[in-house]
């Protein structure tokens, strides 16, 4: 049980003690930017290799291993589906079908355009868990969740993604695809999997093409049986520059973000998570209404440094003060305050400072940020 | 953030892989991408004689035996390639000019390139098959390189290549390959005999491409204009494409677009279209029907943009017209020949695609609409709006004479003419020639490329010529061709199969032999065969014989095919193509090598054969108390004719023994027949004459012409077989629950008899009753006129043609209850008695042999009867419809064969003067506005009889064909549509009783006679005249 407890928070702690601890806590807060225990920089990602198509039976799929040997594998299968019409829509389904007889598509587009979330399925294995266990669970729903979520209006020409993946997922009223994600992480998870997973999932997606549609309107649809022809899930923008006026829609990327007193840490390893005040996965994408990265969703993850033993002072600790009569006397005269002994490890309780967050967020979202940089990083990744 | 990628181009192993990714999608809905993995390798062989290194490392079998190879050493070659050529075509110089391939004086040494066929096989099926066909044939050379499989030929598809470029770059690449491969490993001192590789393509593209990189190619046409007999050969290049680019602009649309596939499939699931197979009304081109499982009744389709398009065949997709248009049938013949006569094959322009002319003759419809009887009730009806499958096919036809140019005969220049198909359902065919003079006057065979929007009528291609019109060869070949008989003569393959000893083969006399293993010795058994006289594939035998217990055994032999035709090889295939024997009125096409059909398997008399038999005990009553089936020896004592058995057993002085047996047997036939009867089997008619055709040239040929005479040996014979067949079916049925070969006649839907019951109500007041079929067979029995012995006949065939046609069908396919044979009301049946004639006996032996437990000489037949029910749908399938051709070529022999009489006797008699024809009785079968349909007995034919053909007193003495076409314009006709009768009379005269009246099954006075048209268009074309000389009434 206490495996799997741990499993829904931030991963297993690693095996480190108090002091280690407080060495990297108080490293890692420091008022003049956290040194981190690998030197990367607050802001700085491990080096990481991707690439694309790597399993030609999928409609997309991608490949990320991050240098510390942890490697997920994604793929992206698609499926068309009949759409169920759901009880309420039944009276309308009457005049659908007058509208079908006399019209050759193309209107009707506002209420076709909604999808349905259920449409998207992901799944994650990971080694040494079973596919109900806490968490991978618990992270394909932290995944899908903005996926289908996110969803752009539209206005900025961009008409293909209106809707977002949802809305790209509806092929007209009566059909749909249906996406499977099937996310293998092929290494046991040496730190939070999250970030790995959610890039490997964003790549495969951007690598995802479904078969063109060659029927029109509210004909069953009819596909071209020629791959070359497939079009891209997420469209690509037909100029290389990503300055171009209106920006593409993307998947969204979750990132974990962790605080450390009052420094802000990206991408953080085993080590750094297990002493993070905060852990949150933040979702962000680009789509086409703002200018910028859109924020989708902020998670908080359970920091693991809850459940570490706290350190002891050397004045409480029986051991440096020689005497068991010495020590009850301690005991006696200083009962564990809770106070912060300088040194020493204590585990951190209570909440989150709004400002915090907002300085996590902001480091995320603004322009040049970490955001946009881990976004034009996949971005550079070949893709097809 | 960084990020590294893997780099593949340093792995040697990735260039003998790749693979191939497309898009399927399934029945189901389902999409799904494919991707195929392919290895590529070096050992595929260039298949050329005059390579020296493929045969060392070409694959080879289990044997250690490699394929032979197939392109010659010396190849043809043309002006232009003295030292000969390997032909490489693409996907659309086959597609184009298949009936070149097929030619036998040219196109040798052909490379078929994978690519090229999976490419023809997605845009053709019948040219995919024709093309394997070919390359299955020794004689062309056609060699089928897997040009995909091979690494130095296999092509990687561009970024963005189309598919198209990336397969005539295959082409190239493929024969660029050859040329240097065939420079390398052609053997020394052979070095100038190096043939050259011609790429064929039609593609301007890759002629251009082909030029940059020094690759030969040609153009079909520019490569056929090289070769000799060039005239001939051009004219079979398909014209659609050609056609269209001399269009091209114009752009004048005469039909409807046909909808997008997606929306048929979308339409056709949603019930708002339906599909099914355009059949046209034999006497009005332009009336079709199509029959869907949504409506019990066919829908109606009239009119050319309401067919659009569709040929007679096609699987078409309909949509139900409004009901502001629904009409009834057309009460009017109408002849392409007649209401399209003055069209220009040259000009489109001025052509619309309804004609004023055929505009009147549909107008007349509408009026019929607002009838009150069932008949002239209106009908739904539909348009076509898009084609699910071409079943075009080669027609036979002749060139309208009139459509050919005043220059015709004089140059050779090409030109467009009209090809008139033997087929009245199918349009003409505008072909374009070089040779329209030659082909006046000659059966040709043409195909059909395309109809396109913008032509009032199909465009084809003249294939070849069959030869004169009216010349036996030609007119019996093209019966063959139109009805799809397969009457080539057996390949070399089929008659390996045959037993080595030939005409020699006899059955072991030594009992122990394996032969004779499972079998019992029939022997000394008397047993005769009777059978039409002259018959050499005898099929069946029989004998019967009193038992000590007072009851009798009764056994039908029947020829053992099944020994000889072994499954699955050479000859079981051709046989199960063939399906059936066809006979023709002078001429048989064999299903079986002669050598088994009239011989090794034949019952002859006086000489042992294998026999598979049917033994019955029976008692006196003709009550079968068992049944027995084994396979047997047997030695027929006689084989008699029909009459000769009959004679012999009405001849009171012959005592013997076999006579004795024969009473026996017609006998008990004439109860089991009672039997049937009871049983509510019905007595049908079919209008059937023989022929007998060995009379010399002295006296009326027409002597030959026989009706068919129904003795009492016939039916003997008859009965027995139908019985045998019962008790087989039932046999093989019991143990094979699924498979069992069985034949079914549906039970016809009411609504068939709906047109017939109304005729004999108001014209006869008779009632038929066709709640079962006892009913029915009672009901005819009473349709009797007493002044009119023939009636009863007429009344038959009507019914007969209401009926569904008897199929094959294997067990599993229909509940049991649906096995029923509706004619002779028997619960299950099928074909076990010939299996010298009909692929399905053979079959159905098998299985019998099977579920008896007979092993055979080597063991293998019980597994022999075993087969999967998929492969038995399709041999049903294709065995139907071979039956049903064969039914319909012997029919259309006996009619040309009636034609020929009746024109040799008017040439006698011409030279006595006039040709009067032939005076005799003939019967009205239907009525129309402006003619009647009238079946003559005598002859059994029928034909249609026109206003101008209807003889009045005034105008008797017009006999010529061109005379009576004048009166056309004086006739004026007066039809009762509910009554069923037409008053014919000349313009201008009063109401008297001058004009001459026709009703439905009126008996008439007729003269039959051979016409030739002469002059005009359709000159050279004989038909079967009839004039309507008075009523008997």
């Amino acid at each position: 049980m206490s495996a799997q407890r741990q499993a829904s928070s931030a991963s297993q702690t690693p095996l480190i003690s108090p002091a280690e601890l407080s060495y990297l806590y108080t490293s890692l807060s420091l008022p003049d930017g956290p040194i981190r225990p690998d030197g990367r920089s607050a802001t700085q990602f491990r080096p990481l290799t991707a690439e694309t198509d790597i399993l030609p039976g999928t409609n997309g799929s991608a490949r990320v291993g991050f240098a510390d040997g942890t490697q997920a594998i994604v793929g992206v299968k698609a499926e068309v589906e009949k759409t169920v019409v759901a009880a309420e829509a039944l009276n309308l389904s009457q005049h659908t079908q007058e509208e079908y007889a006399d019209n050759e598509g193309g209107e009707g587009k506002q209420s076709s355009s909604a999808g349905h979330g259920s449409w998207v399925q992901m799944s994650i294995e990971i080694p040494g868990f079973r596919d109900d266990d806490a968490l991978p669970v618990f992270l394909s729903e932290m995944m899908r969740e903005p996926l289908v979520e996110s969803v752009a209006g539209g206005q900025g020409g961009d008409g293909e993604m209106a809707g977002g993946l949802k809305g790209r997922l509806v092929i007209n009223k009566r059909w749909h695809w249906r996406l499977y994600i099937d996310v293998l992480l092929l290494s046991q998870p040496l730190s939070y999997p999250l970030p790995l997973l959610s890039l490997t999932t964003h790549l495969a997606l951007l690598s995802t093409k479904l078969p063109k549609l060659k029927s029109k309107g509210e004909e069953d649809p009819f596909f071209d049986d020629d791959w070359n022809a497939a079009e891209y899930l997420y469209p690509r923008s037909q100029l290389k520059s990503h300055l171009s006026s209106t920006q593409q829609v993307r998947p969204p990327v979750t990132l974990l973000v962790i605080s450390v007193g009052d420094n802000v840490v990206f991408d953080p390893n085993r080590e750094e998570i297990a002493v993070a005040d905060t852990v949150l996965a933040v979702s962000v994408t680009r789509d086409t209404d703002s200018e910028g990265l859109k924020l989708l969703s902020i998670r908080t993850v359970d920091p693991p440094s809850r459940l570490t033993q706290p350190g002891v002072p050397n004045s409480e600790n029986l051991a440096t003060l020689g005497s068991t009569a010495a020590a009850e006397e301690a005991a006696l005269l200083e009962p564990s305050t809770g106070e912060e002994v300088s040194g020493v490890w204590r585990p951190r309780r209570g909440g989150v400072k709004r400002r915090t967050i907002a300085k996590m967020l902001k480091l995320v979202l603004e322009k040049g940020g970490v955001g946009e940089e881990v976004l034009e990083g996949l971005e550079g990744v070949q893709v097809g | 953030m960084k990020s590294l990628r893997r780099d593949f181009s340093s792995n040697p192993q990735a260039a003998n892989v790749t693979s191939k990714v497309f898009v399927r999608s399934t029945k189901s809905g389902k999409v799904q991408k494919i991707v195929r993995e392919l290895y590529l390798r070096q050992d595929i062989p260039c298949s050329s004689k005059l390579c020296s290194t493929c045969p060392s490392t070409a694959p080879a079998d289990a044997n250690g035996n490699i394929s032979p190879f197939v392109l010659s050493e010396h190849p043809a070659g043309t002006s232009a390639f003295p030292r000969g050529h390997y032909l490489v075509p693409d996907t659309n110089a086959l597609l184009n000019g298949m009936d070149l391939f097929e030619h036998t004086g040219a196109f040798y040494d052909v490379i078929i390139l994978q690519t090229v066929l999976e490419e023809l096989k997605n845009q053709s099926l019948p040219l995919y098959n024709r093309l394997l066909s070919l390359i299955k044939t020794d004689e062309k050379r056609f060699y089928l390189f897997f040009n995909e499989f091979r690494l130095e030929t296999h092509v990687r598809r561009g970024p963005d290549e189309s598919i198209n470029d990336r397969n005539d770059r295959a082409v190239r690449t493929v024969a660029k390959w050859y040329t240097e491969h065939l420079k390398a490993t052609v053997r020394k001192g052979k070095k100038n005999d190096i043939p050259a590789i011609v790429v064929i393509t039609d593609d301007k593209e890759n002629l251009r491409k082909a030029k940059e990189e020094d690759v030969t190619a040609l153009s079909l046409s520019d490569y056929v204009t090289g070769l000799e007999d060039s005239d001939r050969l051009l004219d079979m290049i398909n014209e659609s494409k050609e056609a269209r680019e001399t269009k091209g602009a114009r752009g004048e649309l005469f039909y409807p677009e046909y909808y997008s596939m997606s929306k048929l499939m979308t339409g056709i699931r949603a019930g708002t279209l339906h599909q099914g197979v355009f059949n046209v009304s034999p006497y009005n081109y332009l009336e079709g029907s199509v029959n869907t499982p949504a409506f019990d009744k066919p829908l109606l389709i009239l009119g050319r943009d309401n067919s659009n398009r569709a040929i007679s065949g096609d699987v078409v997709v309909i949509e139900v017209l409004p009901k502001d248009q629904w009409k009834s049938p057309s009460t009017k013949i109408v002849d392409e020949e007649a209401v399209t006569k003055n069209d220009n094959p040259d000009s489109d322009d001025t052509e619309a695609v309804v004609t004023e002319r055929e505009r009147k003759a549909l107008q007349e419809e509408v009026r019929k609409a607002h009838g009150k009887s069932s008949e002239g009730r209106p009908q739904p009806t539909a348009k076509v709006v898009g084609v699910m499958k071409r079943n075009w096919r080669q027609y036979v036809g002749h060139v309208d004479s009139g459509s050919t140019g005043v220059q015709a005969s004089a140059g050779r220049r090409q030109q467009n003419v009209f090809v008139l198909p033997m087929d009245k359902r199918v349009p003409k065919i505008r072909v374009r020639t070089r040779q329209a003079g030659d082909l006046l006057g000659q059966r040709i065979l043409v195909t059909i490329d395309a109809w396109d929007r913008d032509s009032r009528y199909p465009t084809g291609h003249f294939i070849r010529s069959l030869g004169e019109l009216e010349t036996k060869g030609a007119e019996t070949e093209a019966l063959l061709l139109e009805y799809d008989v397969q009457y080539k003569p057996f390949p070399k393959a089929v008659l390996d199969c045959l037993p080595a000893e030939g005409h020699d083969w006899r059955v072991p006399a030594n009992k122990e032999d394996i032969g004779w293993k499972g079998r019992r010795d029939l022997r000394d058994l008397l047993i005769c065969s009777i059978d039409p006289p002259g018959c050499q594939d005898i099929d069946d035998a029989l004998h019967a014989r009193p038992l000590p217990n007072g009851n009798f055994e009764v056994g039908v032999h029947i020829a053992d095919v099944s020994h000889f035709v072994k499954p699955n090889n050479a000859m079981d295939l051709e046989a199960s193509l063939r399906g059936t024997t066809v006979y023709l009125v002078d001429k048989r096409i064999d299903m079986l090598p002669h050598l088994l059909g009239t011989d090794l398997c034949s019952l002859k008399p006086y000489v042992e054969r294998y026999a598979f038999s049917v033994l019955w005990e029976m008692t006196p009553n003709a009550e079968v108390v068992s049944a027995d089936f084994t396979k047997s020896v047997i030695r027929s004592r006689e084989a008699f004719s029909y009459e000769k058995a009959q004679k012999r057993i009405d001849d009171p002085s012959q005592k013997d023994e076999l006579t004795e047996s024969m009473r026996t047997l017609l006998r008990f036939s004439k109860i089991l027949r009672q039997k049937r009867m009871d049983a509510g089997a019905l007595n049908l008619a079919s209008p059937e004459v023989r022929i007998e055709a060995d009379n010399d040239e002295v006296g009326d040929p027409l002597t030959d012409v026989k009706t068919k005479a129904m003795l009492e040996t016939n039916s003997l014979v008859e009965e027995f077989m139908l019985h045998a067949n019962i008790t087989v079916a039932s046999k093989i049925y019991s143990t094979f629950s699924q498979t069992a070969m069985l034949r079914r006649h549906a039970t016809p839907p009411p609504q068939n008899f709906e047109e017939l019951i109304n005729q004999l109500s108001k014209k006869r007041d008779m009632r038929l009753d066709v709640s079962s079929s006892r009913a029915l067979a009672d009901s005819l029995d009473r349709c009797v006129d007493e002044k009119n012995p023939f009636f009863n006949t007429l009344v038959r065939i009507l019914a007969t043609r209401c009926m569904t046609s008897a199929e094959y069908f294997c067990a599993g396919a229909h509940a049991e209850s649906e096995f029923r044979h509706y004619g002779l009301a028997s619960p299950i049946y099928t074909h076990f008695t010939s299996p010298i004639r009909r692929y399905a006996d053979l079959l159905v032996h098998r299985q019998l042999a099977s579920a008896i437990n007979y092993e055979g000489e080597d063991g293998r037949a019980v597994v022999e009867g075993v087969m999967t029910r998929n492969r038995l749908e399709d041999i049903c399938r294709n065995i139907n419809y071979r039956h049903r051709n064969a039914q319909f070529a012997g029919r259309a022999s006996i009619e040309y064969y009636v034609g020929q009489a009746l024109k040799a006797r008017g040439e006698k008699m011409a030279a006595d003067g006039v040709d009067g024809g032939i005076e005799e009785e003939g019967y009205v079968m239907r009525v129309f506005e402006n003619g009647v349909v009238v079946f003559v007995p005598r002859f059994g034919i029928e034909g249609v009889v026109r206003l101008e053909d209807f003889v009045l007193p005034e105008d008797s003495t017009l006999r010529t064909v061109e005379e009576r076409r004048e009166l056309v314009t004086r006739r004026q006709s007066d039809f009762d549509n509910e009554e069923y009768t037409l008053r014919v009379s000349n313009k201008g005269q009063p109401e008297s009783e001058r004009g001459s009246t026709v009703e439905l099954f009126q008996k008439v006075n007729v003269n039959v006679s051979s016409v030739k048209e002469e002059g005009g268009r359709g000159a050279g074309k004989r038909r079967v005249r009839i004039l309507i000389l008075g009523s008997d009434a």
